[in-house]
């Protein structure tokens, strides 16, 4: 018999739930509130059967689109053949993290805008923007003794007098 | 069978899942949690208020609750151990004096969020099936109820606190299949018993079979109420008003509490990550200084 290609095919290990946490899904999953324009992580929860996404969604991260009562849109892109297209699908909550690839831009958003506000407080004309780790500085190197060190001349009988 | 190895080994802890903790305890249903908790996503933020009822063996806890990740918030509470304020001091776990909680919450919940005026609710208690109707302004405060782990019997004196909430004027959605009086063979609800159940009746008629046939187990049953001048006539009286002091003033008491007592400590105090630092560069500049005074001496 042939191996089957059905929707869930080969997803015996990727669907299941981790060791030891099987069971009831803990309740923040139900908690959580998405917007629409939210970066989120897509990650089916075997446990819960309804609202799943297809296999090639697992593990990819996509913006929110729409919501709905238990469920959330999210845009994924994915690759067909020579182009990328955004497909739009519908995935429950309980198969759906917030994610973090856009925290640290919010929190450097925060932290320019509260910089920018001192600066036009002050006066003065900053740039907020992020420099690349430039060649480390000069420096002169302190404390350092000269010691040469030379070949000394092969001597034959105290090498072979270890083994023989 | 004799001598059984009955052994849990290192692999079955090992392999072994816990359940939840409230779990492990007994104390929540999380089948039930995750339904009355459940939000809908287009309603982003919004609250879903639950309507706790819980007795313990002396007591009737009703709170409204709403879920947070961060843990439960409680927008208002009501004990049954706060009814002796509105005159009525024992009795405190039955269908009447859950009624009065339930009735008590409502009215304190209404009046935190300015509606009271608006919703009344059935200020005259009759046992009947009754639904708030929503006025023009406002629409009434809607909570589920939530029962926790008791069995859901005809008569149980959580579904009185239920019925107290929506007198108050409290949206809960109900049906009154399992209100005291209803009968299974007409399938319907019988107000005169609902009524008499909210008025303690049950507990008078039980005082008057007492008296009547076991005088010395109604002295020890019913001491308490003895003692208070209680009888089997005035017991709806009483009840009467207790009901209308709780509309009257439904707002919560806040209780005085001295602060804690300080006990003498017989182990260290656990410092502070601060505090271990400072330690150790006081203890570095020691070892500097005793080293530099023994260089010196050296030299």
């Amino acid at each position: 018999m042939p191996a089957g290609h059905g929707v869930r095919s080969r997803t015996r290990d990727s669907f299941s739930r981790p060791f030891r946490k099987k069971g009831y899904i803990p309740l923040s999953t139900y908690l959580r509130t998405y917007k629409i324009g939210d970066y989120v992580d897509v990650k089916v929860n075997g446990a819960v059967h309804k609202g799943m996404p297809h296999k090639f969604y697992h593990g990819r991260t996509g913006r929110v689109w729409n919501v709905t009562k238990r469920a959330i849109g999210v845009e994924v892109n994915k690759q067909v053949g020579n182009r990328i297209i955004r497909k739009r699908i519908h995935v429950r909550v309980e198969h759906v993290q917030p994610s973090r690839c856009a925290e640290e831009f919010k929190l450097r958003k925060v932290k320019n805008d509260q910089l920018k506000a001192e600066a036009k407080a002050k006066g003065e004309v900053i740039s907020t923007k992020r420099q690349p780790e430039g060649p480390k500085p000069g420096f002169m190197v302190e404390g350092a003794t000269l010691e040469t060190v030379t070949p000394i001349p092969y001597d034959v009988v105290n090498d072979l007098k270890g083994g023989y | 069978m004799g001598f059984v190895k009955a052994q849990k080994s290192k692999a079955y802890f090992k392999r072994f899942q816990v359940p939840f903790k409230r779990r492990r305890e007994g104390k929540t249903d999380y089948r039930a949690r995750i339904r009355l908790i459940n939000q809908d996503k287009n309603k982003y933020n919004t609250p879903k208020y639950r309507f706790v009822v819980r007795f313990s063996n002396k007591d009737i806890t009703a709170q409204i609750v709403s879920a947070n990740i961060s843990g439960d918030m409680i927008l208002a509470s009501a004990y049954s151990h706060e009814l002796p304020r509105y005159g009525l001091e024992v009795g405190l776990t039955n269908y009447a004096a859950a009624y009065c909680t339930g009735l008590l919450l409502g009215r304190r919940v209404l009046k935190m969020l300015e509606m009271d005026d608006e919703y009344q609710g059935n200020v005259e208690a009759t046992g009947e099936d009754y639904s708030v109707e929503p006025t023009d302004t406002r629409r009434p405060f809607r909570a589920l109820l939530d029962v926790g782990l008791i069995r859901t019997t005809t008569g149980n004196n959580v579904f009185g606190a239920l019925k107290g909430a929506l007198d108050a004027g409290l949206d809960i959605p109900h049906s009154d299949k399992r209100f005291a009086g209803f009968s299974k063979d007409n399938k319907q609800l019988d107000a005169e018993v609902h009524r008499k159940y909210i008025y303690g009746g049950h507990v008078a008629a039980y005082m008057r079979i007492l008296m009547e046939d076991e005088p010395e187990k109604y002295q020890s049953h019913f001491s308490e109420y003895i003692k208070r001048g209680i009888e089997a006539d005035n017991i709806e009286t009483l009840y009467k008003k207790v009901h209308a002091a709780i509309r009257a003033n439904p707002t919560a008491k806040k209780s005085e509490k001295e602060p804690p007592k300080q006990h003498k400590r017989f182990n260290l105090k656990k410092l502070t990550y601060e505090e271990r630092k400072a330690k150790l560069i006081e203890r570095l500049h020691a070892l500097n200084a005793a080293a530099g005074a023994d260089s010196e001496e050296e030299d």
